[in-house]
C-alpha cells in the first residue's frame, strides 16, 4: 500500500446491527482447522451461503453450512455440499497454458509460467490495440457472480468500453428488468424474506407477505440474484401463501392457491390484466396510488383493454382463475413480486417486469414488512454489485472516447453504459461498424451456456486475433478458442469479499492453498493489468491490499471484515417516507417524478411505450401461424435443474447423478402424438437450427409446450474427439436466435417455436 | 427412548440436500443413500389442485449421525436441509413437531 493510502483520515466504523461479540472466523475441532467464509465466486451460484470448512494437512476434507450465518442458517444446497468434487476434480486447470492459433480446438495446450502468460498477453492485446485501437478488444464475464464487479477493471486497463456478458443476447439476464424498473421505481426492488435482518424471520419489525407472486421463477432450484429460494419455505410456515405464474408445475406450482399455466411469452398480458381486474373492483391502495405514484389516471384507463377474458384467451388459463387471483392480491394485507430472469428471456416481455410492477404499486406493496423494498448495495459498496463509475478510477486511465461502446444502435443500452452483445457479434463477423479482433473471456463458457446461436458464436470466435479464457475448467469455449489460458481459484483457495445482494457485507477466507498455480480472478485481473497501466495509478502486490482499498469508507479493512465475516448494516422501512430513496434527501422514489411511474415519460425517448403493454412474442402460434404450421409446438427453454449451475458441475458425480442427461419435457399426450416415449432420443428444430435430447413425459407441462435444457456438455469425452466435448449436439441455443428485442434488450430464450422427432436409433 | 426422524413432507422442495449431505457425512458414494428422496404425484387432485410433493426416506445405511450427534451436533440432513422440515428426537420432543398435517414419522 502506497503512503497516500496510509495518510487518508480513518472512516468511522458503520454500525451494524449484528454483534459480532465472540463470532471467530477460525478455530481448531477435533483435529480439523475450521475456517468461517462465505461462498462467493465459482463453482457456484449467485448466493452467499455462509460456510465452514474442515481442513486437515492442508486439504478441504468437509464443507458445512454455517449455523451462525443468518444468511443460510446452517443450511446449504447439495453444490456446496459436494464442492469437493469440484475442487480436487482431476480435470480442474491448474496451470496457465498456450497454444498456437492454428490449433484453435485442438487439445494442444502447452504449460507455460505466469509471468509468459502475462507477456503473451500483454504483446497480443498492444498489438490489437495499436492496429485497431482498445475498443476492437471486448471483455466479458458469464452470469454475475463478483466477477461482475472487477470485469469492468480489465477493460479499463486495456481502455475499451467493451465490457459485458460474453454473447448473452439482449443483455437478457436481469439488465431488461433493472432498465425499466429504474426508470418506474427510481432503483431495485425486491421482495421482503426478512433477509435484511441478522435475527431474522424472528425480528419484530418483520412480517411474512401474505402473498408471494412468483413469476415464471423456480425460487427453491434457482435461487435467483441473491435470493435463498428457501426463504420462501420459511414465509410460508409463519403464514405466507402463493400465487404461481408458470408453464410447467413446479413444486411452488403444487403449494399455491392459485396456479396460473400460462403460454410462455404471454404473461405481460396477464400482468396487465390482474391490474385491470383490481381497478375494476376497486381493491387498489388509494392512499399509495395517491401520494406515492404518477400517472394513475393514465394507467386506469390503458389497461381497460386488458380484460381478464384478453388474458385468458391470450395466455391460454382459465378467467376464473385470473380474477382470483387478482382478488387475492387486491385485498391482501401484504403481498411481494418473486422474478426471476424468464421475464428478460422474451423479447419484448421485459416490459411484464414493468407490468407486474405497476401490479405492486397499485396495491402499495412497497417499503411496507414483507413487500418489495428496496435493494441498495451495502454501505454503497457498488464494486459488490455492479460497480459505479468511479470506483475503478484511481487504478488505470479512464477510458477514453466513450462515444465508441458497442450499442449506439439502442439509446436504452446506452443510458445503462452497457453493450450490446447482439452487435457486437456482427462486428465480430463482419468487421461494421468497426472491428472487434481480441476476447478476454473471464467465468464465460458463451458457447455452451449464455449464446445464442452458438453456430454464429463458434466460427465469429475462432477467427479473432487473439483469445484469452480464465476459467476453473477446459470448458468447450476455452478448447474452441483460447490462445492463453488461465487457471482460477475456487471460493475456498481465495479470499474476497461477498456481494450481488444488499443485506449483508461479508469476507471470503481462504481454506486452502490453490490447487498448482491458481489464482483469483481478481489478482489475475489486476497482475495483468498491471503491464497496461503506470505507476500514476494505483498497484497491489497483495490481495489484502486490494480488498483493502476497496473497502476504504466502509471503516473496516478485510482482515477486520473476515473477522466477523458478516455485517449487517441498519434498515428501516418506508424508506420513501423519510427521505431515504433520493440523493437529494427529499421525500418520494428516485424518478424524475419524485413518484411510482405508472405513465413513465422517459420510455417515449427510448422507443417504448410510456405505459406497460403486451406484444405477442416474435415467433408464437398467434404471430406466426405460417411457421407454426411447421414447427407447432411453443419451445420454453433453460428451466433450472438441481444441482448445476448453467454449464457447471458436469463432472461432479453427485450432481451429475441428479440429472445425467440433456433433458426436454413434453406432456404425455404430445408425445404420443409424436409416437416419443420416456427415455427417447428426440430432434427438436425450427427455422433457426436443430438439437437433440432425451424426452421426458410429464404432466407438469403444458400440452402444447416443451421446456428443453440449456448449458449441456459433456466432459467425461475428453478433449480430443473433435466435438468440444460435444457442444453443439444438445446445444438448444441452436434454435435460439442472437437478436435483441428492439430497443436491445430482452432475446427469445423462453419463448420460441420447434418441432419434435424422435430419433430412431 | 427411542431416537426418531419426523419429516414435514407439507415443505420438502425436493432438493436432494439430504441425500447429498448424508453421501459427503458417510463417505457413501453417489448411488448409495442414507436416505433416499421419492416423489407424490404430479397428481391433479380436483380441478387446478395438484399433489406434487416429495419424501425422504431413510434407508437402514442411517445411523442418525451417531458421531455428530455425540459432538452435539444435529445429524447433517436435519442441519442442512434447506427447507428445515426434517427433524430429529424422541416421541416426546418432536411432539409439536407432528401435530399437523403431512409428517411422516421414521422410527
Amino acid at each position: 500500500m502506497g503512503s497516500e493510502e496510509e495518510s487518508r483520515t480513518p472512516v468511522a466504523k458503520r454500525s451494524t446491527q449484528d454483534d459480532p461479540t465472540g463470532r471467530a472466523w477460525t478455530w481448531e475441532e477435533d483435529g480439523y482447522t475450521v475456517i468461517r467464509s462465505n461462498a462467493r465466486s465459482g463453482p457456484g451460484c449467485h448466493d452467499n451461503c455462509g460456510v465452514l470448512m474442515y481442513v486437515k494437512d492442508g486439504v478441504l476434507e468437509k464443507i458445512e453450512g454455517d449455523p451462525e450465518n443468518p444468511y443460510n442458517q446452517g443450511r446449504l444446497c447439495p453444490r456446496c455440499l459436494a464442492f469437493k468434487e469440484m475442487l480436487y476434480h482431476e480435470d480442474r486447470l491448474r496451470y496457465p497454458m498456450k497454444r498456437a492459433k492454428e490449433d484453435r480446438g485442438k487439445n494442444t495446450f502447452e504449460r507455460v509460467s505466469w509471468e509468459e502468460a502475462y507477456d503473451i498477453i500483454e504483446r497480443e492485446m498492444k498489438k490489437v490495440i495499436e492496429t485497431y485501437g482498445p475498443e476492437a478488444i471486448w471483455v466479458t464475464q458469464g452470469t454475475g457472480r463478483d466477477i461482475n464487479g472487477y470485469g469492468p477493471l480489465m477493460a479499463q486497463y486495456f481502455g475499451t468500453p467493451n465490457y459485458g456478458t460474453g454473447f448473452l443476447s439482449g443483455q437478457a439476464c436481469y439488465a431488461p428488468r433493472i432498465f425499466s424498473t429504474a426508470l418506474k421505481a427510481g432503483g431495485l426492488f425486491i421482495c421482503d424474506y426478512s433477509q435484511f435482518f441478522p435475527d431474522r424471520y424472528d425480528d419484530p419489525r418483520w412480517t411474512p407477505p401474505e402473498y408471494v407472486l412468483i413469476w415464471g421463477n423456480n425460487p427453491v432450484v434457482a435461487n435467483s440474484d441473491g435470493t435463498l429460494g428457501h426463504w420462501i419455505v420459511e414465509s410460508m410456515k409463519r403464514g405466507s401463501k402463493l400465487i404461481v405464474m408458470d408453464p410447467m408445475l413446479t413444486w411452488v406450482a403444487g403449494k399455491a392457491d392459485v396456479f396460473l399455466q400460462v403460454r410462455p411469452g404471454t404473461d405481460a398480458a396477464l400482468a396487465l390484466a390482474l391490474c385491470n381486474v383490481i381497478i375494476e373492483e376497486g381493491l387498489e391502495d388509494k392512499e399509495f396510488v395517491d401520494l406515492w405514484c404518477y400517472g394513475y389516471d393514465e394507467f386506469k384507463e390503458h389497461v381497460k383493454k386488458y380484460t381478464a377474458a384478453f388474458a385468458a384467451e391470450t395466455c391460454g388459463v382459465d378467467e376464473e382463475l385470473i380474477v382470483e387471483a387478482a382478488r387475492k392480491i387486491g385485498k391482501a394485507k401484504s403481498a411481494c413480486l418473486q422474478w426471476g430472469v424468464a421475464m428478460d428471456h422474451t423479447s419484448e416481455g421485459f416490459i411484464t417486469g414493468m407490468a407486474c410492477f405497476d401490479l405492486m404499486a397499485l396495491t402499495g406493496n412497497f417499503e411496507k414488512p414483507g413487500t418489495m423494498v428496496a435493494a441498495n448495495p451495502v454501505w454503497d459498496m457498488s464494486v459488490t454489485w455492479m460497480p459505479r463509475e468511479k470506483v475503478w478510477a484511481e487504478c488505470s486511465e479512464p477510458v477514453k472516447d466513450q462515444g465508441r461502446t458497442m450499442n449506439f444502435k439502442y439509446p436504452a443500452l446506452a443510458s445503462m453504459a452497457a453493450i450490446s452483445p447482439d452487435m457486437l457479434l456482427e462486428a465480430m463477423e463482419t468487421g461494421e461498424p468497426y472491428p472487434i479482433k481480441a476476447m478476454f473471456m473471464m467465468q464465460n463458457n458463451a458457447i455452451a451456456c449464455m449464446g445464442a446461436a452458438p453456430q454464429r458464436i463458434l466460427p465469429a470466435l475462432q477467427k479473432m486475433d487473439f483469445n484469452v479464457v480464465v476459467d476453473l475448467f477446459l470448458t468447450p469455449t476455452a478448447l474452441a478458442c483460447a490462445d492463453v489460458l488461465l487457471p482460477a481459484a475456487c471460493f475456498a483457495e481465495r479470499i474476497g469479499i461477498t456481494g450481488h445482494q444488499p443485506y449483508a457485507l461479508g469476507a471470503i477466507a481462504q481454506a486452502v492453498e490453490p490447487q498448482g498455480e491458481c489464482k483469483s480472478d481478481q489478482r489475475i485481473i489486476y497482475e495483468t493489468g498491471s503491464r497496461f497501466t503506470t505507476d500514476d495509478y494505483k498497484q497491489w502486490d497483495d490481495e489484502q491490499g486490494f480488498y483493502d482499498y476497496l473497502l476504504r469508507n466502509t471503516g473496516y479493512t478485510y482482515e477486520e471484515m473476515r473477522e466477523r465475516t458478516w455485517a449487517y448494516p441498519e434498515f428501516e422501512y418506508n424508506k420513501q417516507e423519510k427521505g431515504m430513496l433520493r440523493h437529494d434527501g427529499s421525500v418520494g422514489f428516485a424518478t424524475s417524478t419524485g413518484r411510482y411511474n405508472f405513465y413513465c415519460p422517459e420510455m417515449l425517448h427510448f422507443g417504448l411505450s410510456p405505459l406497460a403493454d403486451y406484444e405477442e412474442p416474435p415467433e408464437s402460434p398467434v404471430s406466426r401461424p405460417d411457421l407454426a404450421e411447421k414447427y407447432p409446438l411453443v419451445l420454453t427453454t433453460g428451466a433450472r435443474p438441481w444441482g448445476f449451475f448453467h454449464s457447471e458441475h458436469r463432472q461432479s458425480p453427485s450432481m451429475r447423478r441428479l440429472h445425467p442427461n440433456p433433458t426436454v419435457s413434453i406432456h404425455p399426450e404430445t408425445a404420443a402424438q409424436y409416437g416419443i416415449s420416456e427415455g427417447d432420443w428426440v430432434k427438436l428444430e425450427n427455422s433457426f437450427g436443430s438439437c437433440k435430447q432425451k424426452a421426458h413425459l410429464t404432466v407438469r407441462i403444458r400440452k402444447d409446450t416443451v421446456s428443453a435444457d440449456h448449458a449441456w456438455w459433456f466432459p467425461e469425452r475428453g478433449p480430443e474427439d473433435g466435438t468440444l466435448f460435444g457442444v453443439m449436439e444438445s446445444n438448444i441455443n441452436r434454435l435460439i436466435p442472437m437478436r435483441p428485442g428492439k430497443v436491445g434488450l430482452g432475446a427469445s430464450y423462453k419463448s420460441q417455436l420447434c418441432s419434435i422427432s424422435k430419433i430412431e436409433e | 427412548m427411542r431416537q426418531m426422524l419426523a419429516i414435514d413432507y407439507e415443505y420438502c422442495s425436493g432438493c436432494h440436500t439430504c441425500e447429498i449431505a448424508c453421501q459427503q457425512e458417510h463417505g457413501l458414494a453417489p448411488d448409495k443413500f442414507g436416505i433416499e428422496l421419492k416423489q407424490i404425484g404430479p397428481d391433479e387432485i380436483s380441478k387446478n389442485k395438484w399433489q406434487y410433493e416429495f419424501l425422504p426416506v431413510p434407508t437402514d445405511r442411517c445411523d442418525r449421525c451417531a458421531v455428530r450427534q455425540s459432538q452435539g451436533k444435529l445429524p447433517s440432513c436435519v442441519q442442512h436441509c434447506q427447507a428445515g422440515c426434517i427433524y430429529v428426537g424422541t416421541l416426546e420432543e418432536l411432539a409439536d413437531k407432528i401435530n399437523k398435517k403431512k409428517v411422516a414419522l421414521f422410527s
